[in-house]
């Protein structure tokens, strides 16, 4: 190798050209962006749940934290919520893509600004607009009542249904569009492949389809999983305190309880659970992509 | 797609209105359509799983039709490895194992370069004649449809021109569209003169051509020549004029040296073609020279030009 002379200059090509490519530089602003700002807080924020007052090594936070019952209980109900969501929105999502992929032109547009203009209006409006839809006096319970259907008002604020049905409703971008860039790929050659070899729609969906698009599923489930176990604003507004969940008890051991180790050690927790479900979902995604 | 009007009839089968995956038409497609998830042996067996079999029952046709396109030893592989060639066998044993009533493939080997091309026409040939299945086989390729074929439809415009054997079709193509589109041609647009029963005599701008095909006289004709038999002679050592050989004065516009052939194109305008084709290499021909094109009158194709 070192015989190997540059052609023009005769010296030999720069080594950090070869080890490296320069393009990579372009990655640094970000990586310092996510440095300041991420893990470095989160570093500190990791710190400080483990320090003692008097600035030693303890693990009380965690130990009360497991400790108490109702920790338990908003533990499992933010992970219940954040399943459910996520099982929601992909039953709503994969037929959606589906129509997506079929669809053209115009009609193409319609559900690409169908699907990201909800998201530009903000959780605030939904929730306030849901409200005036769903609680005792709402339009929804007003309408039931008129048409014989039930009656007395249905409780349907302040529900964890309510906070799936809702929180479904604002992730829902989030697992089409991995979905649908699955399925874009997909080539159409492949179902009548399936089909001159004389597989059903049924046989092709579940032999075909559905395995090519599971890595879109896995992707879509991960976002959807992940933001719906760090979700704060959407069931502040649909469930408020009755029905709380990891991220609001977070908030509140922060701006009421001024419990900072408590505060700093529940984020330790939901982090852990953020990097187990990403961990888990590229070991899946590899998985099922090993054979391409 | 519904069917405007008619039916499709497979053997004692009206499959007009059938959905795809009851026909039993396996189809080989141009860019293989192999399923990326499945390994070679799982997508050969997909069909039969399709079909409800179980994995006894799957394996052992799997690896004989493997076998037969010699791909036995990559049964464990992934799709995404293989070449353009291996993909394309494997879609050829995908689609027999299921043992098909026909077999459709559609521009199957058009994605591949000219030598694996020529290739697995052979191969495809006589897989296809040892397991009597029958093929329809779509193509652009003229010399693969002559080479492949047992009968060939010509296709214009949706209509068929004509449906008969490589050697028919080539020597005695019956419309001017499949002379020009199968194989080249000597063509020159002229008028039918009078001439006696069974015979033509066609007046061109390059001189007069004689057939054994009656024409109409007065009315607007085509004939053609197939280039290989046509025999070329410098202006210089041309024999003379002989009952029964066409025989046309020529200046060459280029001389193509082509290995196992070399081709002579005359000076003439479009849509006439003057074309000959002698084999192997031979000198003495150059751009500008004054050659006599003579062929036998017995040779010459001569239709009525469309109005």
């Amino acid at each position: 190798m070192s015989a190997i002379r540059h052609p023009i200059s005769g010296t030999p090509p720069r080594r950090i050209g070869t080890l490296v490519d320069k393009t990579a530089l372009l990655a640094g602003p970000g990586l310092l962006y996510l440095a300041v700002l991420y893990a470095v807080p989160l570093l500190l924020l990791l710190l400080q749940s483990f320090r003692s007052d008097d600035g030693g090594f303890t693990l009380v936070a965690y130990t009360s934290f497991f400790g108490d019952t109702y920790n338990l209980e908003v533990l499992a109900r933010t992970l219940r919520v954040a399943f459910l969501t996520t099982l929601l929105s992909l039953a709503v999502a994969y037929p959606t893509a589906i129509a997506m992929n079929r669809a053209k032109g115009i009609w193409l547009t319609v559900f690409l600004v169908a699907l990201v203009l909800p998201m530009s209006l903000g959780v605030v409006v939904k929730a306030f607009a849901w409200s005036i839809l769903f609680r005792s006096n709402g339009a929804l319970n007003q309408t039931m009542e008129s048409l014989g259907l039930i009656d007395a008002p249905i409780r349907m604020l302040f529900t964890e249904t309510a906070l799936v049905i809702g929180a479904a409703n604002v992730f829902l971008p989030f697992m089409v569009l991995p979905i649908y860039a699955v399925l874009r790929q997909q080539d159409d050659a492949l179902q009548h492949a399936a089909a001159s070899l004389g597989a059903s729609p049924v046989f092709r969906f579940f032999h075909v389809s559905l395995p090519l698009t599971l890595p879109g599923i896995v992707a879509g489930a991960a976002f959807v999983f992940s933001l719906s176990i760090s979700m704060y604003v959407i069931p502040s507004l649909i469930v408020g305190e009755t029905q709380q969940t990891l991220p609001m008890l977070i908030a509140r051991s922060f701006l009421y309880l001024r419990n900072e180790q408590l505060g700093s050690s529940i984020s330790a927790i939901l982090l852990i659970i953020a990097i187990a479900v990403v961990l888990f979902s590229s070991w899946l995604a590899a998985r099922l992509g090993a054979k391409e | 797609m519904p069917a405007d009007e008619g039916d499709v009839v497979l053997g004692p089968r009206n499959i007009t209105n059938l959905p795809a995956h009851k026909r039993n038409i396996s189809v080989v497609f141009q860019n293989y359509a192999l399923f990326p998830h499945l390994t070679v042996a799982e997508n050969v067996g997909f069909g039969l799983k399709a079909r409800g079999h179980g994995k006894k029952q799957i394996e052992g046709p799997v690896l004989d039709a493997l076998r037969l396109v010699r791909m036995e030893s990559y049964k464990d592989k992934p799709i995404a490895g293989l070449s353009g060639g291996q993909q394309q066998r494997i879609a050829v044993a995908r689609a027999l194992v299921v043992k098909p009533d026909l077999l459709l493939l559609d521009e199957p080997f058009s994605a591949l370069d000219r030598k694996l091309r020529e290739t697995m026409q052979v191969e495809l040939k006589s897989l296809l004649r040892d397991s009597g299945i029958t093929a329809v086989f779509v193509t652009h390729d003229q010399e693969e449809a002559l080479g492949v074929s047992d009968r060939i439809a010509v296709m214009n415009a949706g209509r068929i021109e004509q449906f008969a054997d490589p050697s028919t079709l080539y020597a005695r193509p019956q419309t001017p569209f499949v002379m020009d589109f199968v194989g080249l041609s000597l063509r020159l647009n002229g008028a039918a003169k009078a001439a006696g029963e069974g015979r033509s005599v066609v007046e061109t701008r390059h001189g007069v051509v004689r057939s054994d095909v009656g024409l109409a006289p007065g009315k607007a004709a085509i004939v053609g020549v197939r280039p290989e038999l046509v025999r070329a002679f410098s202006s210089v050592d041309a024999p003379a004029p002989q009952a029964g050989r066409n025989r046309l004065e020529v200046v060459l516009e280029d001389v193509m040296v082509l290995g196992s052939k070399t081709v002579l194109h005359g000076r003439c305008e479009e849509p006439d073609r003057l074309i000959c084709e002698l084999p192997g290499i031979k000198a003495g021909f150059a751009r500008g020279q004054q050659v006599v094109f003579e062929w036998a009158v017995e040779d010459t194709l001569a239709y009525e030009a469309a109005a």
